[in-house]
């Protein structure tokens, strides 16, 4: 009982200190520190409460013991860590996107592809993806490149929408400006309508960071060699080794965040003048 | 008014003494002939009878039986020795009850072509295995051979749960159960002498399959041991009447799959392997059978399942009374 | 019709595709069963032929999979275990349940974090990390602890469903509601308004467009939780289990039907909120 009050008032604490400081308008590498006492707070409840309540580590494991399995077994983590996410899932991520890149200005040159790819195109973007992993694998082979394969496939079409949609969010009064300069197709593309699109793309490329991790692992779970995050996790829970789950699953979380974190970075550079990346009270 | 409201009470709590005691069971894997025994028992009301109402959710690739076990969600499970003997080593103190089988049915499967004649061809091949779990029996065997997993001697594939590695030649060997996987491989046109098969049985590293654990500080309760013996009289009583019936097992089993997935020639076929297995088994656990699980399981050269002798993973108080 | 050809052309391009890469990949296993046969060496013509129809092909031909799909629809009573229809239902009722609370919880987030620093800061990190989780390894988790307080079939689906579909919306609706100019932004301040006026009149109305793409995109991935949520269960029943179980006796056909089915509800939903979309925007006067 006393680990809950202790949780519960910690989270008190903690929001109201959180309060304070977003008020005091943090600038820079200091306003990390909001997220990090938030986060502390979701850690510290949940140690709380599985204490308190003495839930079985073999249903869900303190973040103390999470932590330590985490430290001990470093290298496998890497090794895991190096197979799903910079073999798997990065490349099926860059082929994947550029490939939807591609598609979606060469469906843009021609109305033929556009009327007759799009609504085919929406129909594959709304297949449940995860669906189709033991029919890649099965054809992909066991080793990273399945994997890839599918992570391909889940990243195309949200990029592939996004894109198309940007890509028609100017309004015809911009491109009537466009056509009275005398721009070419190309000039409109790339002066006009592709900055225009970028936070639509942005969009697509953050879902896809996302989408890009979940594939690689999911594609575990029909078969992997004996390394990767999906192995592992699948391994484990047969052996109750919750906590090394855990583990695996933290370096999921940090892994994507982190991915995200890099594109999110970029669209700021690259899109810059929208409203919604202004630096100023909203 | 408040004596009325006390009859009432008292009335609630009498019928529900004399109403079905509950019971869930946890099964290993998918509804298939292989738990044909609960099933039959459940439709033909020998669990009614007993005055259990006894609730059956089926298991799955990413469903382990112990965890859900440990979570309350089952009274009891369906499961192999090796991952119960690992779990009460994590601590986690599962106890065997009853045993209906009697023999292994794990084999590890091999296409002639690709060279596998013998245990030692398995050098520099690779071997698709499941995990979950179930990987134990495996890596007993390989350890006994004295063959390194971690891709030096044999490539470890974790398979899906089908036999696609197999026939798609993506690894030389994978494993099946003789009920199950291996009339897959023959369903898909593979002719038995194209195959080249080791029985775990045949090889000396054969370790106790489907059996029925509970947690041991629920055993402590005498209400939640009269349970039990009923539970497993009845389960009992279902295996022996699945063994003498097999076609009329394969159909109940059809009728309680709810994917539609199941065909009642493969269910057939596999009660009829099933049948194999539980033969020779009244539901009380063999000692020697238990020992030799454990020896297997602790002889794994660097790596043991099992580091030392557990104690207490099993019971015959059950099976004692279940079985007058 | 004039929006109909270009359609048509590409499918049977891709039907022709299908075809061609259904021979070569079933081929070898035609090739291997007739040299386990023994005898001649088959012609290709004959490969070709044997390719079309095998029972458990790498990759099933479009005629083997519609008849399939026929046969599990329209063949069957609705009522059968076998049919897709039954399990498409088990599936769907999962997806719109997750889909509304997911739906409503991005909202209620994205409000809450244009509205209030603290959240800004806090929350939206947090939910970037909470999609990172694969949600395969702790969906048989969720069902577990929910199988422990007693609550079992549509709802720990639903709540896997709502867990994928919370994201998108929240992405969607934080960029919308920030979607207007600071001039607009400035002519509310000049009208006095509070920010409960500003998020009605202006933030709200703002943000459809990016409200709908969000949708779309989350009730497809809210159908992925559905049927992620139905593989750990046990494969009880619904599409997820039908793939399952489709893998399991390795009956692609089976697969790519349940396949298509998915992708049909899929469509269809997105279809509808679509329709919804061009509605709303048009009586909005945002789209012409």
């Amino acid at each position: 009982m006393i680990w809950i009050l202790f949780a519960v008032g910690f989270w008190a604490a903690a929001w109201s200190v959180n309060l304070a400081l977003a008020r005091m308008n943090l600038r820079g590498a200091a306003r990390l520190i909001i997220p990090a006492i938030f986060g502390m707070t979701l850690l510290v409840i949940w140690e709380g409460f599985v204490r308190g309540l003495n839930v079985s580590p073999v249903i869900l494991p303190p973040p103390s013991a999470i932590a330590l399995r985490f430290g001990a077994e470093m290298p496998t983590l890497w090794a895991d860590f190096s197979q799903t996410f910079l073999k798997g899932a990065l490349r099926g991520y860059a082929i994947g996107c550029a490939a939807a890149f591609v598609t979606a200005i060469a469906i843009d040159r021609s109305p033929f592809l556009k009327a007759g790819l799009l609504p085919i195109g929406n129909f594959i973007s709304a297949l449940p993806i995860v669906g189709i992993a033991p029919i890649l694998v099965m054809w992909f082979g066991f080793d990273w490149q399945s994997k890839s394969a599918v992570v391909v496939v889940m990243v195309f079409f949200p990029v592939l929408v996004n894109t198309i949609a940007g890509l028609s969010a100017t309004v015809p009064m911009q491109r009537d400006l466009m056509a009275t300069y005398g721009a070419s197709y190309a000039q409109t593309l790339v002066k006009l309508r592709l900055p225009a699109a970028m936070p639509f793309i942005f969009n697509g490329l953050k879902i896809a960071t996302t989408l890009a991790l979940i594939g690689a692992i999911v594609a575990e779970f029909f078969g992997s060699p004996t390394v990767g995050m999906g192995f592992r996790i699948t391994a484990e829970v047969g052996r109750l080794g919750l906590d090394m789950v855990w583990a695996e699953i933290a370096v999921a979380a940090l892994a994507g965040s982190g991915f995200y974190a890099v594109i999110a970075l970029i669209e700021k550079r690259v899109t810059f003048w929208h409203p919604s990346q202004r630096n100023e009270p909203t | 008014m408040k004596k009325l409201l006390t009859a009432a009470l008292f009335g609630v709590f009498a019928t529900s003494a004399h109403a079905a005691d509950d019971v869930t069971l946890q099964l290993k894997w998918v509804t298939q002939a292989q738990f044909a025994g609960y099933y039959v028992a459940a439709a033909k009301g020998f669990y009614e009878a007993e005055g259990l109402n006894v609730t059956i959710l089926p298991g799955g690739p990413d469903v382990a039986p112990t965890q859900v076990l440990a979570g309350g969600g089952a009274d009891v499970v369906v499961d192999w020795m090796p991952s119960a003997l690992a779990a009460r080593e994590k601590g986690l103190a599962l106890v065997n009850i009853a045993q209906p089988f009697k023999s292994s049915g794990m084999m590890l499967t091999c296409l002639k072509e690709s060279g596998v004649a013998t245990p030692a061809d398995f050098k520099g091949k690779t071997l698709g295995v499941w995990f979950g779990g179930n990987e134990y029996p495996f890596l007993n065997w390989m350890n006994k051979l004295g063959l390194k997993t971690d891709g030096t001697d044999v490539t470890v594939l974790k398979q899906g749960f089908n036999v696609d590695p197999l026939l798609q030649k993506q690894a030389a060997c994978v494993s099946t159960m003789t009920y199950n996987e291996y009339w897959q491989v023959i369903d898909a046109g593979v002719k038995p002498e194209d195959l080249v098969t080791f029985k775990y049985t045949d090889e000396g590293v054969a370790t106790l399959e489907d059996g029925l654990y509970v947690m041991e500080d629920k055993l402590a309760d005498p209400a939640f041991e009269d349970k039990m013996v009923r539970f497993v009289r009845a389960s009992m009583k279902g295996w022996k009447y699945a063994e003498a019936n097999v076609d009329e097992s394969a159909q109940i089993v059809i009728d309680n799959d709810a994917t539609g997935a199941q065909t009642i020639e493969h269910q057939t076929r596999m009660m009829g392997e099933i049948a194999k297995l539980t033969a020779g088994s009244n539901g009380a656990l063999d000692e020697a059978d238990y020992k030799s699980t454990v020896a297997a399981l602790m002889s794994g050269g660097s790596d043991p399942v099992i580091t030392k002798e557990p104690t207490g993973a099993w019971t015959h108080a059950i099976t004692d009374k279940a079985l007058q | 019709m004039r929006r109909l050809v270009p359609i048509l052309t590409v499918l049977l391009v891709i039907v022709v595709i299908w075809y061609v890469a259904a021979a070569r990949m079933n081929a070898a296993w035609s090739y291997d069963q007739a040299a386990r046969a023994g005898g001649a060496v088959p012609t290709v013509a004959q490969i070709v032929a044997l390719s079309m129809n095998q029972e458990r092909p790498v990759l099933p031909t479009p005629h083997q999979v519609a008849q399939e799909l026929y046969k599990s629809t329209f063949g069957l009573k609705v009522t059968s275990k076998k049919s897709l229809i039954y399990h498409g239902w088990i599936t769907l009722s999962a997806t719109l349940l997750g889909f509304a609370m997911g739906t409503g919880l991005g909202m209620i987030l994205a409000v809450g974090i244009v509205h209030n620093r603290a959240m800004d800061a806090s929350v939206m990190p947090w939910a970037i990390a909470s999609q990172t989780i694969p949600i395969l390894a702790i969906a048989p988790m969720i069902i577990v602890v929910m199988n422990a307080l007693g609550i079992q079939g549509l709802i720990p689906k639903a709540i896997i469903s709502a867990f994928l579909s919370f994201f998108p919306v929240l992405v969607g609706m934080v960029k919308g509601l920030r979607a207007p100019e600071r001039g607009d932004l400035d002519l509310m301040a000049t009208y006095f308004a509070s920010s409960s006026q500003i998020l009605w009149k202006l933030r709200l109305p703002a943000s459809m467009p990016y409200l709908f793409t969000s949708l779309k995109v989350g009730i497809a991935a809210s159908l992925v939780g559905a049927i992620v949520g139905e593989l750990p269960t046990g494969a009880v029943a619904g599409l997820g289990a039908r793939l399952l179980s489709g893998s399991y006796y390795g009956q692609t056909v089976q697969i790519w039907a349940a396949l298509f089915a998915a992708a049909l509800m899929a469509a269809g939903l997105v279809a509808a909120i679509g329709w919804i979309e061009v509605r709303t925007l048009r009586r909005m006067g945002m789209v012409r």
